[in-house]
């Protein structure tokens, strides 16, 4: 049994279902970061676990307990909102102390939880200050700080650093990565910042309209997405996506033509009877640009197509091209590829390319593996 | 620049300081001439004093120290200080416990509730006052303070007030203390209560003034000498069958006015905006 | 297991919903029983029907109040507001602390009891001794009693009343003023408007829903007059009204019929006769809002 099982969960507001036989299992010890669009449910799937959402139909339990009728301060999470939620009227010390106190607990245990929770967050100079004193990383550090006296099995952040500024936000993640390491309590943690939620996951759960569309390590889910939404949403800039049609499949692989309105190639990927329209996926790094009259590579997919916007970030840059049938195409390329306008070609690694059937879902061969 | 501003001064500012100051003047002069009725010695013509400034301050102070001594004033005073400061808690407590949960959960008939003790805003006192009265006087609450006091406990104003205030409390907040493990009284107490802190000494005030200068209610719920507030005191001296001076009548007058004023000199403030925001907002 | 999640909010809720249940909602429904009742508070209510309705709208004293009523409404209303409009643009023009000092001393008369400021006044007003009428004796004028001349008896209480009214009134609008963006005046400014077209065509237009509410308010406040005449005429239960029952006005008449003669059936239906108007007034005024689009 898993440290905290979310089984056949589904939430409806009145008509208006938010989750839809949600199944999840998360380990004693990771950092696990749901990750969607807004409106997806994440939030809810996260106040639902910390009980201050009530469960519409199946259970949730922690440690094999079930815990859906449990009162969310007796569920042993602590959960730090992304408004911090800090008291305006009471100083650090108070807020970090808050439940503590409500709970009644001897003045020594609140004093030395408070120490020890301000001295892992650098917090020890900030105690008698309002929260109206501190900066955006400090009222941060003070809502976690709150959540670290509670000591609690699950950790909760909601959206926590989508008031800070980027670089606040770059630092501030590390110093999450740095507590989780330090304390190896259960991390869960909502954002809809797919860069948030590779940099931090363990274990990455991808939800869209209600639904948990994978699970997974941040890597598998980027190379090995399971359905056209996952493939789209993570990663930056997008994967490209090619209107295609499968031609024929045999034992050899699936034949698809029509790539992006011109070009054919062999998928080596075993789906007998696979025909008809699907959409071939390819990562901008998976293109190479072929500049000059460099001589397309043996055997493989080449696109063609008018560039219309070239991004010069640096150290690499990206070309926007429309093909023939009017897809936009984004390419990797490095520095010295210097590109203006006119006709732009790349080739394709076709051993990286993903391909998704009409209804989204991912094409696999019988392994399920892309090799 | 400069130039041309002095040039312009003169002429419409000349007579907008001189309006402002007039109509000061109309405004403040019947408080600066009660005061200076006191303190001035009684029986005086007023010929040869027209009380324009105050001309004798222990004149003044024997007054007020007869008016004390001598009538029930002092008494009066009491029952209007308690009046006043029984129906400030009850209405503060009872109100902000209501508001606490119309503004911040969700509960059925929340909104059914709500909206009708709102629309008890639009209804005239005309229409209640007498059924009131014959309630309260059946419960036998006549000449007590409670008959004073509990009918004017569920204040609607009041309560549309602190919910207004109270529904800026972030939901956040209170699901932080929930989490923390903090009851639902606890919330109530340690979070909300401190949060909406003006708007409860805006309200506190505001009851203030408006339990001293209530008349009609004291009026026919008070019936006996005992039971007499100020504003009562203050009509019965100034009736045309009182037997009281000038002098005396008006000591009173000075005495009833010297709590909401000072009120209003130390929270001018507060007062203000809170009629104002009973105005904007409602 | 749903009752015992909202317990805590009925119980937090119920100090208040009992009270207002009781003081508030009960007496109004009784109010109407009583109001088809003859009741002198002691022998039990007699059914009457509509006798009690009937013998108030043919009394002499309900036509008088009325009439005054209506002519009381009618200036103090207008009067009140545009004072009070007035003293707002005027302590609006001014900054810092002489703005507050004299929004403050305009505000003062707002803070003394009610019961005073018509006691302060009745002695203003008090014949040949009284203020007023020293002054009027400084031109040469003869004295004049102001609270006791049916001429002038009516004007009285509307002074003391623009006097109260004005500076409360006017707090609510500076309020309303305050909301104004600067950038709508600067806009009007750039498009060449002076003072008096700003204040026509953007003070007075944006501070529509404010005016609303103070005219709303002040009528809904002005039918239900009590404390003023009452005390201005020197009123008792057994005598009110002042001479002529120039002064007399429906809430005083309401509050003789129940406590100076004893009829608690016909004050209570004095009361309904009386909200009834104040809710056709008021839905007229909220339906010229929404003619006029105000928000």
């Amino acid at each position: 049994m898993a440290f905290l099982d979310i089984s056949s969960v589904s939430k409806a507001f009145g008509t208006l279902s938010v989750l839809d036989d949600v199944n999840l299992s998360i380990d004693r010890g990771e950092f696990v970061v749901f990750v969607g669009p807004s409106g997806c449910g994440k939030s809810t799937l996260l106040r639902m676990i910390s009980g201050l959402e009530t469960v519409s139909s199946g259970t949730i339990s922690i440690e094999g307990e079930i815990v859906n009728e449990v009162e969310p301060a007796l569920r042993g999470t602590a959960m730090v909102f992304q408004s911090y939620a800090l008291y305006p009227h009471m100083t650090t010390f108070q807020n970090v102390s808050f439940g503590l106190r409500m709970a009644h607990r001897p003045r020594e245990v609140i004093a030395k939880k408070v120490q020890q929770a301000a001295a892992i967050l650098r917090l020890d100079k900030l105690l008698e200050r309002k929260p109206a004193q501190l900066s955006g990383g400090q009222k941060q550090r003070v809502a976690i700080g709150r959540a670290i006296v509670r000591e609690p099995r699950v950790f909760l952040f909601d959206e926590p650093l989508s008031n800070l500024d980027a670089e606040l936000r770059v630092q501030m993640r590390a110093e999450l990565m740095d507590l989780h390491k330090r304390l190896g309590t259960t991390m869960i943690y909502v954002t809809h910042d797919q860069v948030e939620a590779m940099t931090l996951a363990d274990k990455m759960v991808v939800m869209n309209g209600g639904r948990v569309q994978q699970v997974g390590k941040p890597l598998e889910i980027y190379d090995d997405p399971d359905n056209r939404f996952v493939a789209g949403f993570v990663g930056s800039p997008k994967m490209n996506f090619l209107p295609a049609y499968a031609i024929d499949a045999s034992s050899e692989g699936v034949r698809i033509g029509g790539i992006g309105g011109q070009a054919e190639t062999v998928l080596p990927l075993f789906v007998p009877g696979l025909t008809g329209k699907v959409e071939f996926g390819l990562r901008p790094e998976h293109l190479s640009p072929l500049l000059g009259d460099a001589p397309q590579p043996e055997g493989g997919l080449l696109l063609e197509g008018k560039v219309k916007l070239v991004e010069e970030l640096g150290a690499e840059s990206f070309v926007h091209m429309d093909l023939v049938d009017g897809t936009r195409v984004t390419v990797r390329a490095g520095r010295d590829a210097a590109v203006t306008g006119g006709t732009f070609r790349a080739s394709v690694d076709v051993r990286r390319a993903l391909l998704f059937a009409r209804d989204g879902q991912r094409v696999r061969g019988p392994s399920g593996s892309r090799k | 620049m400069t130039s041309q501003s002095l040039r312009r001064i003169p002429v419409w500012s000349l007579a907008k300081w001189g309006l402002a100051l007039m109509i000061a003047a109309i405004a403040l002069f019947p408080i600066w001439w009660m005061i200076n009725v006191v303190f001035a010695l009684p029986g005086e013509p007023v010929s040869i004093n027209p009380r324009l400034w105050p001309t004798s301050i222990p004149a003044g102070i024997e007054k007020i120290h007869l008016i004390f001594t001598e009538t029930d004033y002092l008494r009066a005073y009491g029952i209007s200080l308690l009046y006043a400061a029984f129906t400030i808690a009850g209405v503060l407590l009872i109100g902000s416990l209501a508001a606490f949960e119309f503004a911040l959960f969700e509960f059925p008939g929340r909104s059914l509730l709500f909206g009708i003790v709102m629309l008890s805003l639009m209804v005239p006192t005309a229409v209640t006052i007498i059924p009131t009265y014959l309630l309260t006087s059946q419960l036998g609450w006549l000449n007590t303070m409670r008959g004073l006091v509990v009918p004017g406990l569920a204040s609607a104003f009041g309560l549309f007030m602190l919910v207004q205030f109270m529904r800026a409390i972030p939901k956040d907040m209170i699901e932080a203390a929930r989490l923390d493990g903090a009851s639902h009284i606890q919330i109530y107490r340690h979070v909300a209560l401190p949060l909406c802190r003006n708007a409860l000494v805006t309200l506190a005030i505001l009851t203030f003034m408006q339990t001293w200068g209530n008349y009609m209610w004291p009026l026919i719920i008070g019936t006996k000498p005992e039971m007499y507030t100020v504003g009562q005191v203050v009509g019965l001296f100034n009736s045309p069958l009182s037997h009281q001076t000038v002098d005396m009548v008006m000591t009173a007058n000075l005495l009833a006015a010297i709590p909401p004023l000072l009120f209003f000199l130390i929270f001018q403030r507060k007062i203000v905006e809170g009629i104002a925001m009973s105005g904007t907002k409602g | 297991m749903s009752l015992r999640r909202y317990l805590p909010h009925y119980v937090m809720i119920a100090p208040f919903m009992i009270l207002f249940a009781v003081f508030f909602l009960y007496p109004i429904v009784s109010g109407l029983y009583y109001s088809f009742h003859a009741w002198n508070g002691v022998k039990p209510p007699e059914y009457v029907g509509l006798a009690n309705y009937q013998k108030i709208l043919l009394s002499r004293e309900f036509s008088t109040a009325m009439r005054n009523l209506l002519t009381y409404v009618a200036i103090t209303v207008p009067l009140g507001i545009l004072v009070a409009l007035g003293l707002a643009l005027l302590v609006d023009s001014f900054t810092g602390r002489w703005a507050n000092f004299f929004r403050n001393a305009y505000f003062m008369p707002v803070v003394l009891p009610a019961f005073l400021a018509a006691t302060i006044w009745r002695w203003i007003y008090a014949p040949n001794f009284g203020l007023l009428n020293m002054m009027l004796g400084w031109f040469g004028a003869p004295s004049v009693n102001f609270l006791n001349d049916t001429g002038t008896m009516l004007y009285a209480l509307i002074a003391v009343d623009v006097w109260v009214s004005a500076g409360f009134n006017m707090v609510i609008i500076l309020a309303g003023l305050k909301n104004i963006p600067v950038e709508l005046y600067e806009a009007a400014r750039l498009d060449g408007a002076n003072k008096w077209q700003q204040i026509v065509h953007i003070t007075i237009p944006m501070l529509g829903p404010v005016l609303f509410f103070v005219v709303t308010y002040g009528l809904i406040s002005a039918m239900q007059v009590f404390d003023k005449p009452w005390l201005l005429t020197g009123s008792s239960f057994t005598s009110y009204g002042g001479r002529r029952n120039a002064l007399l006005f429906p809430v005083m008449d309401m509050m003789g019929r129940a406590f100076g003669s004893v009829r608690f059936g016909e004050a209570a239906a004095y009361g309904f006769l009386l909200t009834v108007a104040i809710v056709v007034l008021t839905a007229v005024m909220f339906g010229l809002r929404r003619w006029r689009g105000w928000a």
